[in-house]
């Protein structure tokens, strides 16, 4: 189960990663069709661009007027019947699911994908006071069977091959061993639905609140978010106060363009628009609905205008798609709950220093941008968080291999000022560092040195510098 | 609520703006459903089916009702299926279905809400939705660009008709397959709360998780069968 901690330096966790070629062979084998797919869809309808815009717009009105949107909110879900509660942080809002949980004597939960539990560490708190708690997201049950956080936001079992889930299952749920897809498909399915039917809570997330008239919207594909928010007689839908949409006819620009990014679909197979518990005599939907609407640092990226940005996010995962980065360490390497480029600008804001060093974790080519559906400028908000660990308000500490290339680069330009100087030890240096390359790379540098070839290569020095000799003769 | 005060105050903070300027604007009057020409009609049913079977769906084609009665049977029939859940009909009368399904031997299960004090049978009543081989539903909308049925849950149709049986079939009147997702909220309107859900369902349950390989009927229904109701005179 995920939780909060942030032990590990992605810059160590990611040289075991990238080492691992069947991990990459599984990464590159999902994404690399998946973007070409993606791409086509987009392509095929004519208003997508236009949708973007509309969605960006929306996103920054109901972001520069939350405070507004959310007392609006709040009125129209208990107009609903629906019991909100505001969570400050992870603690606040796990105690209060805990205390719902404890009030209704509930011993089993069933949860839809949910990117905010794993942010709170719901799980492990549930399942701390005994209660069984089953992740009902087939990629989700995958890897919680295998103790193990997700590693994508969209597809959370894509580091494992189907041999892999295979073995899996014929361990844990004692089912004959298969690798065909269907057929673990089936043994989940099997299996889970009879929990569904014994489950005295669901809990899911929520893709969009809308302000309007207090409705929920939860897509997903496979239906267990339905039954999740069908089937128990509590329901909790965990947010984050960025989901708040005002009115109900914008959400379709949003929809428009979610699966499409995400998952090449034009729709997701199942949009549902929860407007609180069941009604008299109706049979099925929870007899409780509780919204907890979760803060957890996200009013202080409100608080920087730069930030702020992020709070658009609708978690399409997109950006971990495109990302040349992420696309060859995987998810877990980042070790954070939201992973990939837009993993790395809002950790650091969610989960404090721990997860400081990740806007460094980037590239800055920008594909990150190009893709976002709604155009949120990641590259621009990493070097701001980069800006910040280094120049600003010191707010976040930054790893120690860019403090010292940092310490690097300054004491270069202080030599860049002897021109004399800088081509002596151009001399020297190319001299010494000739016997060290291999096929015209260099890959490993005595210390201080060390500090660049730890994470990249340097290239082998050319015998007569060219710029050196035009240098001195000019 | 002293937790909502302090957040406000928070957010508040963190905008800063000089003065608050509130950009709501006026709630969405319900739309009326449009009444189309029968061409634009045969258009928005041609662009719904073939973006059904896009995502997996199987379309049982352009009928009447006693066409998809009759249909629906032999869907039994051929497949076996024993317990049939049936839902009260938005438009179209569902006793046509019923009629033809008993003919072919179903047992029926109807729905029809729960009375005072049946609190307690309710799990019961959804362990017997669980065990029915196929749901039978009428949506209030289809949405032609997308291949997505619009279902509304009311006491006699709840939401189990779409989600537990394996099999689904859903119906909807050629008067209410709109363009749009746009269309269909906008058709919805305020309607969209009355009662506690409202589901768009494209295509059968799905997933991806194994190796991104498309699987049907992880948690949902593996086969959806749609139709379309025409007229008898048309």
């Amino acid at each position: 189960m995920a939780e909060v901690s942030h032990k590990a330096d992605f810059f160590e966790a990611s040289r075991v990663s990238v080492a691992d070629l069947e991990l990459r062979r599984k990464l590159e084998n999902a994404s690399g069709r998946h973007l070409e797919h993606v791409a086509a869809v987009r392509a095929a309808f004519p208003p997508f661009e236009a949708e973007r815009d509309e969605a960006r717009r929306i996103k920054q009105d109901a972001i520069e007027h939350l405070d507004e949107y959310l007392i609006a909110l709040k009125e129209r879900l208990e107009a609903n019947g629906c019991v909100v509660f505001f969570a400050a942080d992870a603690a606040q809002a796990r105690e209060y699911i805990l205390e719902v949980a404890k009030k209704n004597q509930v011993k089993r939960v069933v949860k839809g994908k949910s990117m905010t539990t794993e942010e709170i560490g719901l799980n492990n708190a549930l399942m701390r006071t005994g209660i069984e708690v089953t992740e009902t997201d087939l990629g989700e049950y995958i890897v919680q069977l295998r103790h193990e956080p997700p590693s994508h936001i969209i597809t959370p079992a894509i580091h494992l091959s189907k041999e892999d889930i295979g073995q899996l299952f014929a361990d844990k749920l004692h089912t004959p061993y298969t690798a065909e897809p269907e057929e673990l498909t089936a043994q989940a399915r099997t299996k889970l639905r009879s929990i569904f039917l014994g489950a005295e809570m669901g809990i899911t997330g929520v893709n969009f609140a809308i302000a309007e008239t207090g409705t929920l919207v939860v897509i997903e594909n496979e239906g267990n978010g339905r039954l999740s928010s069908t089937l128990p007689e509590i329901f909790v839908g965990v947010m984050g106060i960025e989901k708040v949409i005002p009115r109900l006819e914008q959400v379709s620009h949003f929809l428009e363009i979610l699966a499409r990014t995400a998952t090449g679909q034009k729709l997701t197979t199942y949009t549902n628009f929860i407007n609180g518990p069941r009604r008299k005599a109706e049979i099925d939907g929870p007899r409780e609905v509780h919204v907890v609407i979760l803060d957890n640092g996200r009013s202080a990226m409100l608080a920087d205008p730069v930030m702020r940005e992020a709070l658009y996010c609708i978690r399409c995962g997109a950006c971990l798609n495109v990302c040349p980065i992420y696309r060859r360490v995987g998810g877990h390497a980042y070790n954070s709950t939201y992973p990939g480029p837009i993993g790395s600008i809002v950790s650091p804001n969610l989960f404090g220093s721990a997860a400081g060093h990740l806007p460094f974790a980037s590239t800055l080519c920008g594909a990150c941008r190009d893709i976002c559906p709604v155009r949120i400028d990641i590259p621009r908000i990493l070097l701001h968080l980069r800006w910040k660990a280094t120049e600003g308000q010191n707010q976040l500490p930054w790893p120690a291999a860019a403090r010292r290339a940092r310490k690097g680069a300054r004491r270069f330009a202080s030599m860049a000022r002897h021109p004399r100087m800088i081509r002596a030890l151009a001399k020297i240096g190319s001299w010494m560092l000739r016997p060290l390359a291999r096929d015209g790379w260099i890959r490993w540098m005595p210390p201080p040195f060390n500090a660049w070839t730890k994470i990249r290569d340097f290239p082998r020095p050319r015998p007569h510098s060219k710029r050196a000799s035009s240098d001195t003769s000019a | 609520m002293a937790e909502f005060h302090k957040l406000l105050a928070r957010l508040k903070g963190a905008l800063e703006r000089p003065q608050a300027a509130p950009p709501h604007e006026n709630h969405t009057a319900p739309a009326q459903v449009p009444v189309a020409t029968v061409a634009h009609r045969a258009e928005l049913a041609s662009a719904f089916a073939s973006e059904l079977v896009d995502v997996s769906g199987h379309f049982l084609g352009n009928l009447t009702a006693s066409e998809a009665a009759a249909r629906v049977a032999s869907l039994a029939r051929e497949s076996a299926a024993k317990n049939v859940m049936i839902g009260e009909g938005v438009v179209t009368r569902m006793s046509l279905f019923s009629a033809a399904l008993e003919g072919v031997g179903c047992t029926l299960t109807k729905p029809r809400g729960l009375d005072k004090g049946q609190e307690k049978i309710r799990a019961a009543m959804i362990d017997n939705f669980a065990n029915c081989d196929i749901g039978i539903a009428e949506a209030h909308y289809a949405i032609a660009s997308t291949g997505t049925f619009a279902v509304m849950s009311a006491e006699a149709r709840p939401g189990s008709l779409t989600l537990l049986p394996p099999v689904s079939v859903i119906i909807v009147n050629i008067d209410r397959v709109v363009a749009n997702l746009a269309a269909a909220l906008a058709a919805f309107g305020a309607d969209t709360i009355a009662t506690n859900r409202v589901s768009f369902i494209t295509g059968p349950s799905r997933t991806a998780d194994i190796e991104k390989r498309i699987v049907m009927g992880v948690h949902g229904p593996k086969k959806l069968y749609g139709a379309i109701i025409w007229p008898e005179h048309e």
